[in-house]
């Protein structure tokens, strides 16, 4: 536990000394692509880009989370039976119109920028916290919500001093997956003028500069890894018994 | 205490029970026994309304259960099942505090409830009270399970087959716990098994269910005697009734005065099976009690026993 919080924390230092030695590393660059005349790219701190990248990624996760939990509760409740169907079609609906598609229909409606992204991500990070969440309460052994009920706890202590607790192991792993699933997708929202750590591979595309896109890309998944591991080391312990 | 009034429970085409009335009177230990899907467990049920009756009524202390919040109602009965469902992320202690907890019980007066129960039921309460439930074994789970459903001192004890998936010594001595608790505490319980000996050894009463209708009703010897329906003597087991019904009479209510040389001891509180069981192993026709005055049961006291 110890070692491999120390071990993350190396592997974040290593990235944002990456980060800073990106744009002074031309050598290394053109070394990997002679062809390309300016291959680091330096038009914006790659700190900015990887700030704005987190902040609508986290925000899209946590926008995500409080649309797709408060549903999964609903959609396990005896009254929310019989939306459960309904729910499920919907997230499903969401999560299968690729991020792209939806910054593309979102465009005309919401302008370029941060908020079609934000759309899109939402979308599609709700659908495995939903699941997550319903897999979750639904784990929990009905001897124990039978126990529950019978020893008198109200409906909402049922929920949040039993069935929530237990159901955390999954909930939290759903959380990961989310998380991870957004930061990575948050790069397509580049397409629309979001600016991320996806900026640099669009400008390569469009310029011929496969140098940017490479980094762009390595960048873009090296965080992504970051915060599943961070992610996976906060759900770790609580997971066993 | 508990009373049923002509109380039925459909599902759908199925009758659960039917038309059931009857009472269990305060302090008694009822036991509902009947096969699976007798209705017995439902017939429960509908005491802390976890079920509610399709007809009839279900009184409490004289008040229809209807008419109580059901959160109130059932923080106020205990409640045992064979699962015994203890909370995996509580440990014991917090797991027996559940319903004080909810009733608003002080912090100290919480500890010290949790320390008695445990201790009562068989529990040292320094070894168990920080435990996980996944470390203890069925025996063990089911007595912090009976001591979470007293630990707001209920006066109702609801137990539906509380013993049923714990091996028979564990089973006897729960028994045995049980016998001693309610015999402290004066509660009325109302438990369900399938299992005739161990209503035999119970209760004071015993409800026979069969096909969701109350079959027979009473003391258990009124219950098991000759007089019982065919249809409830087919289901307790025609050919060991008689057996059961030695089970219940006490072999020093039969003694007769004076040594009986060379006979078996029968110890203390031993049942008229137990004196038969005694003979047939030594093949004597006599058994000696133990206790002061010198008394003794010949076999032909068990043969004209009622």
């Amino acid at each position: 536990m110890k070692k491999a919080a120390l071990w993350l924390a190396l592997g974040a230092v290593a990235f944002l000394a990456a980060l800073w030695a990106a744009p002074q590393a031309e050598g290394l660059w053109s070394a990997l692509f002679p062809e390309v005349s300016r291959p680091a790219y330096v038009q914006e701190s790659w700190f900015v880009l990887l700030g704005s990248h987190l902040a609508l990624s986290l925000g899209a996760a946590l926008l995500a989370a409080m649309l797709g939990i408060p549903a999964g509760i609903a959609a396990t409740r005896s009254s929310g039976r019989a939306l459960r169907p309904v729910v499920d079609a919907a997230f499903t609906l969401a999560q299968s119109v690729p991020p792209v598609a939806v910054i593309a229909l979102a465009l005309p409606l919401l302008g370029f920028g941060a908020a079609p992204t934000l759309l899109a991500l939402v979308l599609y990070g709700a659908l495995p916290l939903l699941r997550a969440t319903v897999t979750g309460i639904e784990s929990v052994p009905a001897q124990i919500t039978e126990a529950a009920r019978g020893l008198g706890l109200s409906p909402w202590q049922r929920l949040t001093r039993v069935e929530l607790p237990l159901a955390r192991p999954v909930l939290l792993a759903g959380l990961r997956v989310a998380v991870t699933l957004s930061v990575a997708t948050t790069a397509v929202g580049a397409v629309a003028g979001a600016r991320c750590l996806g900026t640099p591979i669009i400008i390569g595309l469009t310029n011929a500069n496969p140098s940017y896109v490479l980094q762009g890309a390595l960048f873009t998944a090296w965080l992504a890894l970051l915060l599943d591991r961070a992610l996976s080391l906060l759900a770790g312990p609580q997971s066993s018994p | 205490m508990i009373r049923f009034e002509d109380v039925s429970q459909r599902y759908g085409e199925v009758q659960a029970v039917r038309g059931v009335t009857f009472g269990v009177p305060s302090g008694v230990l009822c036991v509902l026994l009947g096969e699976s899907g007798s209705g017995k467990s439902t017939l429960l049920r509908m005491v802390n309304r976890l079920i509610e009756p399709s007809g009839g009524r279900v009184l409490l202390q004289g008040q229809d259960v209807a008419g109580i919040d059901p959160q109130i109602l059932r923080r106020g009965i205990g409640y045992v099942i064979q699962s015994v469902g203890l909370f995996p992320h509580r440990s014991v202690a917090e797991n027996v505090a559940t319903v004080p907890r909810l009733l608003g019980w002080d912090a100290a007066r919480i500890a010290a409830r949790v320390d008695k129960l445990l201790a009562m039921v068989g529990l040292e309460p320094g070894e168990y009270r920080a435990r996980r439930p996944a470390t203890l074994s069925g025996g063990q789970a089911q007595r912090v399970g009976l001591a979470r459903a007293l630990a707001a001192d209920p006066p109702v004890l609801l137990m539906d087959e509380p013993f049923s998936a714990l091996d028979p010594a564990t089973r006897r001595g729960l028994q045995a716990e049980l016998r001693r608790i309610h015999a402290n505490m004066g509660k009325t319980i109302l438990l369900v098994t399938h299992d005739v000996e161990e209503a035999l050894a119970l209760a004071d009463r015993i409800a026979v269910m069969e096909a969701g209708r109350l079959v027979a009703e009473g003391p258990p010897l009124a219950v098991l005697g000759w007089e019982t329906p065919a249809s409830v003597r087919r289901m307790l087991g025609a050919e060991t009734l008689a057996f059961h019904r030695l089970s219940a009479l006490r072999a020093e209510d039969f003694a007769l005065p004076g040594f009986a040389p060379g006979a078996p001891l029968l110890a203390a509180g031993g049942t008229m099976r137990d004196a038969l069981l005694l003979m047939l192993t030594h093949g004597t026709d006599r058994a000696a009690l133990a206790g002061e005055a010198a008394r003794h049961l010949p076999l032909s006291a068990i043969l004209a026993a009622p």
